[in-house]
């Protein structure tokens, strides 16, 4: 039976060969545009490179300093982070470190912009950077104050050219040499707490880490020491920050959270817009906008097939099919339909990904296909391709079969 | 026959309820698409303001050890009256860190007769920064050395704020609250081609704010190279002590924020354009089907004497009339964003959008309704008949 059915189906499709085409165009260009769109998404804020223990890590990337008519964000100062970060009981661990700066170093009359950024050596435990050669610096080398520096691939490769191996080589920038103690997998801007070119240990920090301001260009991550206490480390940070003295009499509040990697990066700095409602709703209305117009689309082409298909209907009622044999049989089809939809949309997200990650519009960020959306993409389509083609067929079904036969 | 035709999709309402919908969300969308088009298009047309070619930006940290405002100022002297001995040097500019086609403001608030600007951006200047960016000065004059010791501070204003605030008003002289307004400066794109100049004023750096100033803005000379551009570090990176200095070329900063304000925008044009295939895919094949299934009605016309252009304009307006349904319905909503002021755009954009959409809309229900016109056309009276 199903495979009469089948069969039916494909022929069905074949003989109105262009409602075929928009109906599979339509699932098939939504799913890839779906696709595309969250496969970005996760990169930019779910890849787990190098923060593989994001789970229990939260990160404190900001400070807001209210007044009457004053007010100032910005990242937070070296010893604000280890005087109140540091005290938190239940952390294990924490690693301080500054935001990227850029800088250039000129190499046989050539420019090269260096990225940089000071960590402290918490910051490779923490952390799991891929290390290709080398290894990172040590606590020992950081309090010496030792100028060596963890470089990326990228950089590597700008600097030196093609060379086996850089350890212990020198690298100058900002008009300092560094030697180089290893090199790490680079990491796409995007994540832009993390990213640089080169890593130094804060010792070797030309501008003072020793101010004692709140406000700095440094920030931390706190790492608990199981997923369960994630949450009481985040309150035990709030009841610190609330207790702190405000800086100056200009200000009356101050705001710093420890939030998890998705909070902290869509921060924007302003306690009173929330950065993650921003994000969510301009991303869901996006989508929905754009899902509602492939629905109404298919909803619409569907419902036209079936009235086409009224006497076809009629026949087989009369020569004794169910409704529910009749149901069956548009499901089924439905389902081809579906199916083969995802299949193309499928191809075409695949070759799409392709060619945005060959065109290298942001260097090292490497899409993937995401097959959680795909299937919720699937379900989608196949919800609507049955509410618009199966509910219509039902309720044809339940006509009289003399009228389905003159409907033609 | 207007009533005529209004009565024939009465009675065919559900079916022609879907239809008025799906034209009505993608009058949404292409309204949307259209709006921010239409705003980047007219932010392009806008002059620049300013010269950026051979600009180039040093930025450097730790130049504020020196305590005394006094003293960090004299310092600063020396270093730009350094660089601008160099031979490759037209001019030297030092200002605040908000500098050309960066990302970084700094705003603040104008009060004036009940009118509140809030975003105001806010650029510390020196007096020689006019001749590195050659800014136009509408009215009154650009800095200089006597200003140093006026006591209400004194500050240029751009043509936008002016506009805003003042109208027609001559402003120069007007002291509002404690700036004395000195000037007007032509509208300058800072924030890059597509984005629009904004509000903005300049102040003079003095010896209260010096301390967290830390850009140097170079306008040089086109035969400057990566050699020169060296040696210009070297120079300030050894005059600052212990100093993080980074140049960067204005011509490349340009290009970094261009491409951002472009790439969300080709983006969002390239899925709107297959929204739209889909769509006018969908119209046709609906409208097409249904033409079909009147095959008898139209035999019956033709065989009446309806000349095939009657019966082909026949559907077409029908298509029309529901499409002008979902416009009005559209327009309503579309209308509302230029009267709440959601987005802060001025409304000339909104109606050039709305405009372009509604002309965009009716195109495409004419193109899609237009072939199933034709073939309705074709049709014969004894054909049609014979097959009811």
């Amino acid at each position: 039976m199903l495979k009469n059915y089948f069969k039916i189906a494909i022929a069905v499709l074949k003989r109105r060969k262009f409602f075929t085409f928009i109906s599979l165009f339509g699932i098939s260009f939504t799913l890839t545009i779906l696709i595309v769109l969250t496969a970005f998404i996760d990169k930019v804020i779910g890849d787990d490179y190098p923060d593989k223990k994001r789970d229990r890590s939260l990160y404190i990337n900001r400070i807001e300093e209210n007044g009457k008519d004053n007010n100032s964000s910005a990242t937070l100062s070296f010893s604000f982070l280890t005087r109140y970060a540091g005290s938190l009981k239940t952390a294990e661990k924490m690693t301080i470190f500054s935001e990227f700066r850029g800088t250039n170093t000129y190499v046989n009359n050539k420019k090269i912009s260096i990225n940089y950024k000071y960590t402290d050596a918490n910051y490779w435990d923490i952390l799991e950077y891929q290390f290709l050669e080398g290894k990172p610096f040590t606590r020992q080398q950081v309090d010496n104050g030792e100028k060596v520096a963890v470089i990326s691939a990228d950089i590597k490769k700008e600097y030196f050219g093609d060379v086996a191996s850089v350890v212990g080589k020198y690298i100058e920038a900002d008009n300092v040499q560094y030697r180089v103690s290893g090199v790490v997998k680079s990491l796409p801007i995007t994540s832009y707490m993390l990213y640089s070119d080169i890593y130094l240990p804060y010792t070797v920090s030309k501008k003072a880490y020793k101010g004692t301001g709140y406000k700095g260009e440094y920030m931390a991550i706190l790492l608990a020491p199981s997923k369960a206490d994630v949450a009481k480390m985040h309150d035990e940070y709030e009841q610190v920050v609330g207790k702190i003295p405000m800086e100056s009499k200009e200000f009356t509040e101050i705001h710093s959270h420890a939030d998890s990697y998705v909070v902290g990066y869509v921060n924007t700095g302003n306690e009173k817009k929330s950065g993650m409602l921003y994000a969510l709703t301009a991303i869901g209305s996006f989508v929905f906008l754009f899902m509602l117009l492939p629905t109404l689309n298919l909803v619409n082409i569907n419902i036209t097939r079936i009235m086409e298909r009224s006497s076809e209907i009629g026949v087989r009622k009369a020569f004794g099919a169910s409704s529910g044999t009749l149901v069956y049989q548009f499901i089924v089809e439905n389902i081809i339909l579906t199916l083969l939809g995802g299949v193309i949309g499928f191809i075409l997200s695949v070759i799409a990904l392709y060619f945005i990650n060959e065109m290298n519009l942001i260097a090292n960020l490497e899409l993937t296909i995401n097959f959680t959306v795909l299937f919720c993409g699937l379900v989608v389509c196949l919800f609507f391709g049955l509410l618009s083609g199966v509910y219509p067929a039902w309720r044809m079904s339940k006509l009289n079969v003399v009228n389905a036969l003159k409907a033609q | 026959m207007y009533r005529h035709l209004f009565k024939l999709i009465w009675n065919k309402r559900k079916q022609n309820f879907l239809l008025m919908s799906e034209m009505l969300v993608s009058f949404l969308v292409i309204f949307a698409v259209f709006t921010l088009l239409v705003y980047y298009y007219q932010n392009y047309k806008k002059p620049m303001g300013f010269d950026y070619e051979h600009v180039w930006v040093i930025s450097y940290s730790n130049g504020d050890k020196n305590p005394n405002g006094d003293s960090l100022k004299l310092f600063y002297e020396i270093l730009k009256r350094d660089i601008r001995a160099m031979p490759e040097v037209k001019a030297v500019g030092q200002m605040s860190p908000n500098i050309p086609f960066s990302s970084n403001s700094m705003q603040n608030g104008f009060r004036y007769k009940g009118k509140v600007v809030e975003s105001v951006n806010d650029y510390k200047v020196d007096d020689s920064y006019k001749d590195v960016l050659h800014l136009k000065i509408l009215e009154g004059r650009w800095f200089n050395k006597g200003d140093a010791v006026a006591h209400t501070r004194p500050v240029l204003i751009n043509n936008g704020l002016r506009e805003k605030l003042f109208g027609k008003e001559p402003v120069v002289g007007k002291i509002i609250e404690d700036r004395q307004i000195i000037g007007v400066v032509a509208d300058t794109k800072f924030k890059g081609d597509y984005t629009s100049a904004g509000f903005a004023s300049y102040s003079r750096i003095d010896t209260s704010n010096i301390h967290w100033i830390d850009r140097l803005l170079v306008n040089v000379t086109a035969d400057a190279g990566p050699a020169f551009e060296g040696r210009l570090y070297k120079k300030v990176a050894g005059y600052i002590e212990n100093s993080n200095v980074e140049i960067e070329h204005l011509v490349n900063k340009r290009k970094s924020i261009n491409y951002f304000a472009l790439v969300p925008i080709i983006v969002l044009s390239i899925v709107s354009c297959f929204l739209i295939i889909n769509v006018a895919l969908g119209l046709f094949g609906v409208l097409w089907y249904n033409i079909n299934r009147r095959r008898g009605e139209i035999g019956l016309r033709r065989a009446i004497g309806a000349t095939g252009r009657s019966v082909a304009s026949q559907l077409v307006i029908e298509s029309m009339i529901l499409a002008t349904f979902s416009l009005i319905i559209g327009t309503f909503f579309a209308v509302q964003f230029p009267l709440l002021n959601v987005f802060d755009l001025p409304t000339s954009v909104y109606m050039t959008a709305l405009v372009l959409s509604i002309i965009f809309i009716y195109l495409l229900v004419l193109i899609c309704a237009f072939y199933p016109g034709r073939q309705a056309a074709a049709i014969y009276p004894a054909v049609a008949l014979h097959e009811e």
